[in-house]
């Protein structure tokens, strides 16, 4: 277990410092950014900018102290709001994303490998066609369209539910964020929880839990399920991704003031420092994920601790 | 005993026997599955009003009418989809998005095929050390939260069309590049690949004549399952005002629009949504149909 | 000798994309108690299907008609529930391949024990003493920790013998055997048929042997059965059918097996 993590460290730290890497360089030719020289700044700003880069030192160990403020959890002054740095501006939006961010990521996994499975066990019935035909609907409806049908006919026309604000977190601002949120990651899990359950259930080792005599549910429960769930803790990185990007357009369309707002918000204004932060931010929680995600595996399936 | 001798050419006709009625088959197969025959007439349907249709309406898409803001959808105006709040006609809007839109698809969808087949080609054809390195690459890139890649790209560089269709490009070929690598490595061990190299023949003649051929079917499913990415990647740049500018619009624009003023006009939102959703599914479907008809073994 | 399964009339039908396709047609046979039956044919002569629609365990496309009769209950008029409280019970199975038939992710003993747990409500311990009793009779060495590892950490051959133990778990009448050899190098093949016949002589089990080597079904069975596209060919004991042979197609079938093992 130990080695997996190591091995795996060994491959995402690299990663995580190409993508820096990447962020420092565009930030070096990016038009108007923080390097060029022709900038008109307010002299507070171009004072803190020269200072948070050391422009006056050469360029590699520029990135090199870049890496080590990055390293120490430092990701710089924003390049627009004057008084607050990056960290200020991202630990505000935190809380928020990650609210929303985790329900969602629950809700998905719950909610989609258990209508996966009972449509895999059901299969050809009407429940299973019923499943199969709303995730469709869940694949081909992107979410920037569900979100404001639904805030549309459940907000403004039965009036249930506020369709905008945070409201310090009230679980009636939070539903349809987090059902737009989730529905599209729900429609991809169920689909591939199904077909990987049929695979299961048409493997040699059901039918010999059958010929044991073993009651159905506990077929399900202790033979199926651990098998038929790897393919979903694989996806959980990519699952992940999902929701930060989808997390961006929701938080946009409830006017909910977490990361992904901050993110928009200084890609329009060309808030340098605090686009690469987030950037960096999002990098890391994959990285985090895909970590985690191995884990995962390696305790699910006893075959991966061989290698 | 008569023995016949072949000339290079010919060889290579022989060796290249592409399978024609295999194509034919799977159309035909395409053509008996209900959903992607729909899905093909409705995606046909909605290709060729958006391209011809605009030139047939009254209406102009950047002509404002200040007496006809908001107007509810009805056929007596002319309006047969409302306007909006510059009066102009929601129908001819959606119809020009729609020119955009389809073709962000399919330019981007071009630029990471040609990506991708290129880069998959090569890794699974030369394999080694060098296909090692290259997947790797693909494999790091994968881990990267892309959409906000593609952001970056735009913030850095400006609101540049041409931009927009190289950076969504430049992502959206990773997938390709594995697949192809996949069936490349296969198709490679084949004999008639064995014969050509007996031949003399150059790697990259190898690849242009025999192995690009033999996938042309896994790419042409691979397209109709991008190009809905692809479309949707855009419309979510434009609707947060990222993408396409005005004048220009695309679907995502007019949903973004839509989405702001439903309180007021909810057909702003709707019929736009309706045509995205409606082009998505059919390429999905069509995609789903002709993986099916292009993989016989279930017959 | 008291007959324990009475067939009569099994016909099997699937249900596949090309039409309804027929595997068994309308056979009938017995076997008595203490008897190994040795089931000879092709791949595809519907062997193993006889078997498997009998006790309820063919896949969801296929449907079973006629009467088989199990110590004179037909199994065929049960349901779902009922057979499985007679499967891993009073029959035990034994399937061809061994790398693919143990569930990956559950360790041999908790496959072991939860047979026995669930069929005689035994305690865990009570379970874990019989495991540990029947790991013996397939000879598998450091049986203590054996129970602990998991299917990919075991040869085939072990596997197998797992797969034998799980079988025996509730001390069964009958034993289903489908080919139970045959995913397995020679040396391993002898060893595991010398635990049938170890079964034989002092368990007085019941034995299917369903093969399609002839040289495997002669090393252990009593009788046999010659099937052949869903019908039975020839039967008669073991002996006598092998040596002189009155079907034409049992004749065919011999003549495929090398001269020095008849």
């Amino acid at each position: 277990m130990i080695q997996l993590i190591i091995k795996r460290l060994a491959i995402a730290i690299p990663t995580l410092i190409i993508i820096i890497a990447f962020v420092f360089g565009l930030m070096r030719v990016a038009p108007g950014g923080p390097f060029t020289n022709e900038r008109a700044l307010p002299p507070e700003i171009e004072q803190k900018i020269n200072e948070a880069y050391d422009l006056d030192k050469p360029l590699i160990q520029q990135f090199g102290i870049y890496l080590s403020k990055i390293a120490k959890g430092d990701l710089g002054p924003s390049y627009k709001y004057k008084d607050f740095t990056v960290n200020e501006l991202i630990l505000s939006g935190f809380p928020i994303s990650l609210t929303l961010g985790i329900s969602a990521i629950i809700i998905s996994l719950l909610l989609g490998s258990l209508l996966g499975i009972i449509a895999a066990i059901k299969r050809n019935t009407i429940f299973d066609y019923a499943v199969m035909g709303i995730s469709l609907i869940g694949i081909c409806v992107p979410s920037f369209v569900l979100a404001p049908i639904l805030s549309l006919f459940f907000g403004l026309y039965l009036g249930f539910l506020p369709i905008s604000g945070w409201n310090g977190g009230n679980i009636y601002n939070l539903i349809l964020p987090v059902v737009s949120l989730s529905l599209p990651q729900i429609a991809i899990i169920s689909r591939m929880m199904r077909s990987s359950t049929i695979e299961t259930l048409n493997s040699n080792f059901i039918r010999t839990a059958r010929a044991k005599g073993i009651p159905k549910r506990r077929i399900i429960t202790k033979h199926v399920i651990r098998s038929s769930i790897l393919p979903i803790i694989d996806y959980l990185a990519p699952a992940t991704a999902g929701l930060m990007t989808g997390s961006i357009i929701i938080e946009q369309i409830f006017g909910l003031p977490g990361i992904g707002r901050y993110f928009v918000v200084g890609a329009l204004q060309r808030d340098y420092t605090l686009v690469s932060g987030v950037m960096i931010l999002y990098a890391s929680l994959l990285m985090f994920l895909i970590l985690l995600s191995d884990i995962l595996r390696a305790i699910l399936d006893p075959r991966v601790k061989i290698k | 005993m008569n023995i016949k001798h072949y000339s290079k050419d010919d060889l290579d006709n022989i060796l290249s026997v592409k399978g024609n009625s295999l194509y034919s088959d799977a159309f035909k197969r395409l053509l008996k599955n209900k959903a992607s025959l729909t899905s093909l007439i409705i995606l046909s349907l909605i290709t060729l009003l958006s391209v011809f249709g605009p030139y047939f309406l009254q209406y102009d898409f950047y002509e404002t009418d200040w007496n006809s803001i908001y107007l509810p959808p009805s056929i007596e105006s002319g309006h047969y989809f409302g306007t909006d709040g510059n009066g102009r006609d929601l129908f001819v809007r959606i119809l020009y998005g729609g020119r955009l839109s389809l073709s962000i698809g399919i330019i981007a969808t071009l630029v990471s095929v040609i990506i991708g087949v290129t880069y998959g080609t090569i890794a699974g054809y030369f394999g080694g050390k060098l296909d090692t390195v290259m997947m790797r690459i693909v494999e790091i890139l994968y881990a990267m939260p892309y959409l906000i890649f593609v952001i970056i790209l735009m913030v850095v560089f400006g609101r540049n069309i041409y931009l927009l269709f190289l950076a969504i490009g430049a992502v959206e070929w990773l997938t390709m590049a594995r697949i192809v690598r996949g069936q490349t490595i296969s198709i490679k061990e084949k004999e008639f690949i064995e014969a050509s190299k007996s031949l003399g023949q150059s790697s990259f003649l190898i690849i242009i004549k025999h192995i690009i051929p033999n996938l042309a079917g896994t790419i042409i499913v691979y397209i109709t399952l991008m190009v809905p990415s692809v479309i949707i990647l855009e419309s979510f740049l434009s609707f947060l005002g990222l993408g396409v500018q005005e004048p220009l619009t695309s679907w995502g624009v007019l949903i973004s629009e839509g989405s702001r003023e439903m309180e007021t006009a909810w057909w702003l939102l709707i019929f736009p949504g309706l045509f995205m959703v409606l082009t998505l599914a059919s390429l999905n479907f069509i995609g789903d149909g002709l993986r099916d008809a292009l993989d016989p073994k279930e017959y | 000798m008291q007959t324990i399964l009475n067939v009569n009339d099994l016909s099997v039908n699937f249900d596949t994309s090309q039409g309804l396709i027929k595997a068994v047609d309308n056979i009938s046979f017995s076997i008595k108690k203490g008897e190994c039956l040795g089931i000879a044919g092709e791949s595809g002569s519907g062997k193993t299907q006889t078997f498997f629609s009998i006790t309820g365990i063919l896949s969801d496309n296929g449907t079973a008609t006629g009467i088989a009769d199990f110590n004179d209950v037909d199994l065929l008029k049960l349901t779902e529930k009922e057979l499985s409280k007679i499967r891993g019970k009073k029959i035990g199975f034994i399937f061809q391949d061994p790398m693919t038939s143990l569930t990956p992710h559950m360790n041999i003993g908790n496959q072991l024990i939860e047979v026995s747990m669930i069929h005689k409500k035994n305690t865990k311990n009570d379970a874990l003493k019989k495991a540990k009793e029947v790991l013996d009779i397939v000879k598998l060495p450091r049986i203590e920790n054996l129970l602990k590892k998991y299917p990919h950490e075991l040869s085939g051959g072990m596997r197998q013998r797992v797969m034998i133990g799980i079988s025996l778990m509730c001390d069964p009448l009958f034993i289903i055997a489908d080919e139970p050899t045959t995913a397995l190098d020679v040396t391993t093949q002898k060893e595991i048929l010398k635990i049938f016949n170890d079964l034989k002589k002092y368990k007085d089990i019941t034995i299917a042997l369903i093969s399609h080597d002839i040289g495997v079904i002669s090393e252990v069975s009593d009788t046999i059965l010659i099937m052949n596209e869903g019908r039975i060919i020839e039967k008669g004991n073991c002996k006598e059918v092998l040596t002189s042979p009155k079907h034409e197609y049992t004749k065919h079938l011999l003549s495929c097996v090398p001269e020095w093992m008849k």
